[in-house]
């Protein structure tokens, strides 16, 4: 699958990378922390897009990243861990915890796979609020602040995974994976036949879709310097890992990014507007998306570009 | 062994049980008939509980009475929304469903945060604290009438299934489609038809919630996911397995509530635990056949 290689295509990238890197002298203090909130969304987005590639659609990501988020937060509580070996860590128990799940969840298929997902996420949220002891309970965790509070800091953490997921996705695209994945979404039986291992594959693109998750978890948890179960483990969090890539376009590695800017645009103008309920918008682009546009922006865009 | 405490929590788990299995019917019956999970359920038992509480508040209207009120309004959400949003994905994979469905559901849920906020409101009338002592056990007035009215509402979808004649369509449907409409009998319309009396027997369930427990915009999520836990546990799409589930959750409930330490805490967790054990060792659910 490698393309030739494109003059246009480099300098634009070269082009976006200076200006990524430069990004922080130019930008104000809110617009850094929008930027930083809206990578680390774009990371849950791209690493949702991963496990969806091979047909599990999770409805229960927030179990991931609260799983990463507490972990770096107790790290810190308990050792003093610094913070970046704690979303580190953070993102091996999530690793850890999807190996298990995944594994358990291999015969499910489509929505019965979506409902047990669900229900993980509510169950850690039921097993925090009920062992205060250890976890904090309702009343959360807090972390001083990350880097004593250097946005910019933070912004380059946050830009290199960013930059990570994408190379992985960009990976899993041009490489055999992508023919993997690709035969067990569409059909896990004969993907089997064909000599695919899929509980292998599945298992796989479920351990890389934790880590990242759980990683910006324990991102969330030092950058936010407070969590509760409430919030980490919410649906909240799920619904928005899988409506900004479905709404970008599934399956692509622009889309995840694409859809993510266009939300978290919206998502900042009702949070100004409305004081609840902003995920409204989650709600009424999902509906939007299946009944009107099922390949998302990206899609919407290739076909604009082949009518003329 | 105390068996005061025993009879009261048999009794209370009993008790919420008919109001789950009003929760969880109508969610059976879209499954059973159109082989869709309407994530949106709970939504609707949420609307109808709002609706209750605004009666209520506003005019004065007993939520015994409600019930009829809410029941037939989110009859009417239920023809709306089969007409604009599931007709038109019925012959779609069951991925895209599910996430219609959610996404539904995300938006009603942040409607009602947007109108009503997060406050947990409660419809309080001049019978919620009366109770009745039968033997060693003491019975809320209201949580009885709801328990009643549950099993009313049972019966009367089970009656309507099997003596008149657009319920007979539905059980045609739910066996065989294609058949069905090779027959004679109308399968858009018992479609619309099945989804409509879903949604109101969450409306009319609704109401009953507004009485027992606290209205606010999750309330139907947390009874929407409990209802799969129901639905897992029974059998998916078939009523006497919902029956069934809904008792075993019910008491379930009730009793890690007496007897664990802090229990009620960790009751609200038996329905994830049991979605995930269940499906996990035998994923069609535990009894029933495999729907796709």
């Amino acid at each position: 699958m490698s393309r030739p290689f494109s003059w246009k295509k480099s300098i634009f990238l070269v082009g976006l990378a200076i200006f990524l890197l430069w990004y922080p002298k130019l930008a104000d203090p809110y617009f850094l922390h929008l930027t930083v909130a809206a990578f680390l969304a774009m990371i849950l987005a791209s690493s949702w897009d991963i496990l969806a590639r091979t047909g599990q659609v999770s409805v229960g990501q927030a179990g991931l990243f609260g799983i990463g988020a507490y972990t770096a937060a107790l790290l810190y509580k308990w050792i003093h861990l610094s913070p970046v070996l704690g979303m580190f860590s953070g993102g091996i128990v999530s690793v850890f915890v999807a190996a298990f799940l995944g594994t358990l969840t291999l015969r499910l298929r489509g929505i019965y796979f979506s409902i047990t997902t669900i229900a993980f996420a509510e169950a850690l949220s039921v097993i925090w609020l009920m062992t205060p002891d250890f976890t904090g309970g309702a009343m959360g965790l807090s972390t001083p602040p990350l880097f004593g509070g250097n946005r910019e800091q933070a912004y380059y953490l946050i830009l290199a995974l960013l930059a990570l997921v994408i190379l992985v996705v960009w990976l899993i695209q041009t490489t055999r994976l992508n023919f993997a994945f690709t035969a067990i979404r569409e059909n896990e039986e004969v993907a089997n036949v064909m000599g695919i291992n899929p509980t292998r594959y599945k298992v796989l693109a479920f351990m890389i879709s934790a880590f990242f998750t759980g990683f910006a978890g324990g991102f969330y948890s030092h950058y936010n310097t407070y969590i509760i179960p409430y919030e980490v483990f919410g649906l909240g969090i799920s619904i928005a890992c899988l409506v900004m890539p479905i709404f970008g376009g599934l399956y692509t590695i622009a889309g995840p990014i694409i859809g993510t800017i266009v939300i978290k645009a919206i998502e900042e103008y009702l949070r100004v507007t409305v004081s609840y309920g902003h995920q409204i918008a989650y709600g009424l682009i999902l509906v939007g998306v299946v009944l009107f546009m099922p390949e998302g922006l990206v899609g919407l865009w290739k076909k604009t570009i082949m009518r003329k | 062994m105390d068996w005061a405490s025993f009879f009261q929590s048999f009794a209370n788990g009993l008790l919420i049980a008919g109001l789950y299995a009003a929760v969880t019917l109508g969610l059976t019956l879209v499954l059973g008939v159109m082989g869709i999970v309407n994530f949106a359920h709970g939504e609707m038992v949420m609307l109808g509980a709002y609706n209750t509480f605004w009666l209520f508040t506003l005019v004065g209207l007993d939520p015994l009475l409600s019930i009829a009120a809410s029941g037939l309004l989110l009859f009417f959400i239920g023809l709306l929304m089969y007409r604009f949003t599931i007709r038109p994905i019925l012959n779609d994979p069951p991925l895209n469903q599910l996430l219609l469905t959610l996404g539904i559901s995300i938006f009603l849920q942040n409607l009602a945060m947007i109108l009503w906020k997060t406050d947990s409101r409660s419809v309080i009338t001049p019978y919620s604290g009366m109770s009745l002592h039968l033997g060693m056990v003491h019975v809320g007035l209201t949580r009885l009438l709801t328990f009643l009215i549950a099993v009313g509402l049972t019966i009367i979808l089970i009656l309507f299934l099997y003596k008149v004649r657009s319920g007979r369509a539905m059980r045609a449907v739910s066996e065989n489609n294609t058949a069905s409409w090779l027959i004679g009998i109308n399968v858009q319309k018992t479609y619309l038809l099945a989804f409509g009396v879903a949604t109101g027997l969450a409306g009319a369930s609704g109401a009953l919630v507004s009485t027992v427990m606290y209205t606010y915009p999750m309330v139907g999520f947390k009874l929407g996911l409990k209802a799969f836990g129901i639905l897992v546990l029974g059998g998916l799409g078939n009523i006497p397995g919902a029956l069934f589930g809904s008792l075993i959750l019910g008491l379930t409930e009730s009793f890690v509530g007496t007897y664990v330490p802090e229990g009620s805490g960790w009751a609200e967790g038996i329905s994830f635990i049991l979605i995930m054990i269940i499906l996990i060792i035998k994923p069609t659910g535990l009894v029933g056949t495999r729907r796709e």
